[in-house]
C-alpha cells in the first residue's frame, strides 16, 4: 500500500513539474497548408487599436488575395518565447512583428526587402530607419514603426522650485532636481528606471548625451572612459545627490518611474509619446516637454524602431509580399501609426503626419534622433545583459565600472560565437 | 494517459536540453551533455538553489502550521462558519498572476497599504521598499506564498480532521487527557495521512509556482531572488544567455530535484512510521 502511494506521488510528480517546465512552450501553430493561408504575428501595442487595425487589414487582404490570415497578436511579454516555440518546432510564422531582426536574418530565415517588397515601398522607408533593418548591408528588418523618447517636465513643481524652464546642460539638470528634491512632501527630482524593463533605452540617453556610445571603431565600447563617467553620475544621482526615487535599479519604466510622474510627485523623467497620451487623458499633471539634457554640446534621443519580418517558407513569397505591400500602403500604415500614437517610418508618413502639432516635440526630435544597434545580431544578447544587470551598479555600494567591464567582455563573447 | 502526459512532454524535454539552439531557437545540432555542463558553470546557480530552498521549505512549513489553526477553527461550528470556509477559498481561486499584482501594490514604497499602515501606527519610522530592498524581497514573496498556499492546505486538513471519529476523542476524555495532549496525541497522529498529502503536494505546488516570484520579482536586476523555476525562464528568454537547450537543460534537472525531495520525503516519514 505504501509502495503503491508512493509510486502514484512519484507519476503525479513527475507529471506535475514536466507540465510546468512545458506548459510555457507549447502554443501550436496553425497546420493549414502552405499558400492556403499565411500566420502573422503582430505585437500588441495597445488593446484598443493593434487588433482592430490588423483584423482590417487581414479582411482586405484575404479578399484581394485569395489567402487567408491566421492573425496572432501576442502581448510584449510572451511574444520573445512564443516565437521561439514556433521556431523551434520549425513552424515559423510568415510574417513577424518584433524589436529586433538581425539574429533571424543571421540565421537566414528571412527574405530581404528585394524579395518580398515593390521598389516603391522600399524607397518610401526613411533612410535612417532603413538602414537600422540591415543586416551586412542587406535590408531585412522592414522597419514598421517608430518613436522617439522626450524629457518630460512638470511645470508645476519648476514653478514651485523657482525654475524658469527645463535644463539644458547636466549641470542644471542637477540643480533642478536638487530643487525640486528640497520642496519635500515627497516631491522626487528625477525618476531613473534602471529596472530590467527598459533600461537599455534609459541607459543609452545618458550615455550618447555625455558623449559616449555602444561600439566605437573597433567594434564593442560599453566600457570606455565616457560611460563609465556616465554610469558613475548617475550612481551619484542616487546616492551621493539623492535626487531620484528610492532604488532606481529597480525601478521599471512603466509600473514605476511612469507612474509616479502621473501621480505628480516627480520634477522629470524620459518619456515618449504613449506617455503624452496617457497624462492628456488624466489630466492631473501639468507637463512640458523638452529636448535632452546634455554634458556634450547637443542633445542626443533615443529613436525606437520596430520590424516587420518575412519569413522564407516555400511557396509563401508571392502571398507575404502581397501582404507587406498592403501594410505599407500609405492610408493603411498612417491610420495605425497615427492610432497607436507612434512615429512614422515612410518619408510618405512623415508628411502626413507633420501637420499634427501634438506630435511636433517628437518629429523636431527625430533627425537627431540616434538608434540603438539593431543590426547586430550581438545586440540582442547586449539588451538583455544590460536590462539585467546596469541597474547593480547605481544600488549603494555599487561598482559602475566593475559592471560596465563585465557588460563589455559579455558583449565581445557574443559578437565573437553562438 | 501516463505516457501522453509524462511520457511525451519528458521526452521533449529531456532532447531539447541535448540540443543547441541560437538565440531565435533555431535548433543548430546535438551537444550532448554540454548544457549540462554549462549549467554548472553558471555563477548564479548557487544562489538560486540557496534561493528555492529557502522558498519552498518555508512556505511550506508556515502553510501547514497555520493550516493547522485554520482548520481547527472551521472544524468547531459557529455562526457564520459556512461563510469564512467560502471566504478562504477566494485566495485559491483568484488567478495567481492578479494575486501577484495586487501584492506588488500593498508593498509599493510610494502608493503601498502596508507602509501607509505601519508608518501611521508607528511601528515603522521610515517607509521600506519591500520589493526592493534584498533583506525584505523573499520575506515578502513567502507572505504571497503561504497566503496562496493556505486554502488548499487548510482543506485538506479540514478533510482529515473531519474523517477523525468522535469516539477517539471520547476516550482521551475518559482516560483524563487535557485538550492539548488529545491534540497531540490523537488528533495529530490521525492526521498523519492528511499532513503527508498536503506537504508533498505544497512541496511540487509552491517548487513550481512561478507567477509569485517573477511577479514580485520583476523588478530586481540579476538573479538574487530568483528560484530555479523563474531562473529557468531567465535563461531561455530574459537573460544574455537566451538559450533554450541551457533552459531545458535546468528543466530535467529541476524535475529531477523534486523527485528526489518527495522522495526523501516519503522515505524519511515511512522509515519513522516503522520505527514507532
Amino acid at each position: 500500500m505504501a509502495r503503491g502511494l508512493l509510486t502514484l506521488v512519484v507519476l503525479y510528480t513527475v507529471a506535475i513539474v514536466l507540465l510546468g517546465a512545458c506548459d510555457r512552450g507549447s502554443e501550436r501553430t496553425g497546420g493549414a497548408g502552405a499558400g492556403k493561408s499565411i500566420t502573422v504575428v503582430i505585437a500588441e501595442y495597445s488593446k484598443d487599436h493593434t487588433k482592430p487595425f490588423w483584423q482590417g487589414l487581414s479582411e482586405q487582404y484575404a479578399k484581394q488575395a485569395g489567402v487567408k490570415v491566421d492573425l496572432r497578436i501576442i502581448d510584449w511579454n510572451s511574444i520573445d518565447q512564443q516565437v521561439s516555440t514556433m521556431i523551434q518546432n520549425n513552424q515559423p510564422p510568415d510574417v513577424l512583428n518584433l524589436n529586433s531582426f538581425s539574429s533571424y536574418a543571421k540565421d537566414r530565415l528571412l527574405y530581404s526587402a528585394d524579395e518580398v517588397l515593390s521598389p516603391k515601398t522600399k524607397d518610401d522607408f526613411i533612410e535612417a530607419f532603413a538602414r537600422g533593418g540591415e543586416y551586412q548591408g542587406t535590408l531585412y528588418g522592414f522597419p514598421i514603426l517608430s518613436s522617439a523618447r522626450a524629457f518630460f517636465y512638470n511645470k508645476d513643481l519648476f514653478a514651485k522650485a523657482g525654475l524658469a524652464g527645463p535644463p539644458k546642460t547636466w549641470d542644471e539638470f542637477v540643480q533642478a532636481a536638487r530643487k525640486i528634491q528640497g520642496l519635500g512632501g515627497g516631491a522626487i527630482g528625477y525618476a531613473l528606471p534602471l529596472g530590467p524593463e527598459e533600461a537599455q533605452a534609459e541607459w543609452a540617453i545618458w550615455m550618447w548625451n555625455n558623449g559616449g556610445d555602444w561600439k566605437s571603431t573597433d567594434g564593442w565600447a560599453i566600457n570606455s572612459d565616457k560611460n563609465v563617467q556616465t554610469l558613475r553620475f548617475l550612481a551619484d544621482l542616487a546616492n551621493r545627490h539623492k535626487i531620484t526615487q528610492v532604488n532606481p535599479g529597480k525601478t521599471n519604466r512603466t509600473d514605476g518611474a511612469f507612474q509616479l510622474f502621473k501621480d505628480g510627485k516627480v520634477g522629470m523623467v524620459m518619456g515618449f509619446s504613449p506617455l503624452a497620451a496617457q497624462l492628456d487623458a488624466e489630466k492631473k499633471v501639468n507637463y512640458g516637454v523638452a529636448e535632452m539634457p546634455t554634458a556634450a554640446g547637443r542633445a542626443v534621443t533615443l529613436g525606437v524602431e520596430d520590424y516587420l519580418m518575412a519569413f522564407k517558407k516555400s511557396g509563401n513569397q508571392e502571398a507575404v509580399k502581397q501582404f507587406l505591400d498592403l501594410y505599407y500602403q500609405p492610408e493603411n500604415i498612417t491610420r495605425w501609426i497615427t492610432a497607436e500614437g507612434f512615429l512614422p517610418v515612410t518619408k510618405s508618413g512623415l508628411q502626413q503626419m507633420s501637420a499634427n502639432t501634438k506630435l511636433k516635440p517628437y518629429l523636431d526630435a527625430l533627425p537627431n534622433a540616434r538608434l540603438v544597434p539593431t543590426t547586430d545580431p550581438a545586440w540582442d544578447r547586449v539588451k538583455l545583459d544590460v536590462q539585467q544587470n546596469i541597474g547593480l551598479a547605481v544600488q549603494p555600494g555599487g561598482n559602475p565600472k566593475q559592471v560596465l567591464d563585465r557588460l563589455q567582455k559579455n558583449a565581445v563573447a557574443a559578437a565573437g560565437g553562438r | 494517459m501516463i505516457a501522453a502526459v509524462v511520457g511525451y512532454p519528458a521526452a521533449a524535454l529531456v532532447r531539447a536540453s541535448l540540443g543547441r539552439y541560437s538565440i531565435t531557437g533555431l535548433y543548430q545540432g546535438s551537444v550532448g551533455a554540454g548544457n549540462y555542463a554549462r549549467l554548472l558553470e553558471q555563477e548564479a546557480l548557487p544562489t538560486v538553489l540557496a534561493n528555492t530552498v529557502v522558498w519552498v521549505t518555508t512556505v511550506v512549513v508556515v502553510a501547514i502550521v497555520v493550516s493547522l489553526g485554520t482548520a481547527q477553527l472551521l472544524n468547531e461550528r459557529f455562526p457564520g462558519q459556512r461563510l469564512v470556509r467560502w471566504a478562504l477559498i477566494v485566495p485559491w481561486a483568484a488567478s495567481l498572476v492578479m494575486t501577484a499584482k495586487l501584492f506588488v501594490w500593498i508593498y509599493d514604497y510610494y502608493f503601498g497599504i502596508l507602509n501607509h499602515a505601519l508608518t501611521t501606527l508607528h511601528i515603522i519610522a521610515e517607509p521600506v521598499d519591500w520589493l526592493g530592498n534584498d533583506a525584505t524581497v523573499m520575506g515578502a514573496m513567502i507572505v504571497v506564498g503561504v497566503f496562496v498556499s493556505l486554502p488548499f492546505t487548510t482543506y485538506v486538513v479540514l478533510a482529515g480532521l473531519a474523517a477523525i471519529p468522535g469516539e477517539v476523542y471520547e476516550a482521551a476524555r475518559v482516560d483524563g487527557a487535557s485538550a492539548w495532549r488529545a491534540y497531540r496525541s490523537v488528533t495529530l497522529p490521525l492526521l498523519r495521512p492528511a499532513l503527508l498529502v498536503a506537504t508533498v503536494l505544497n512541496v511540487i505546488y509552491v517548487f513550481n509556482s512561478f507567477p509569485i516570484v517573477w511577479t514580485l520579482n520583476d523588478r530586481n536586476p540579476g538573479f538574487a531572488h530568483d528560484t530555479m523555476i523563474t531562473y529557468m525562464y531567465k535563461i531561455a528568454f530574459k537573460s544574455s544567455l537566451r538559450d533554450v537547450g541551457l533552459a531545458a537543460a535546468l528543466g530535467v534537472v529541476n524535475v529531477l530535484v523534486i523527485l528526489l525531495a518527495v522522495a526523501f520525503y516519503l522515505r524519511t516519514v515511512s522509515w519513522r512510521e516503522a520505527e514507532a
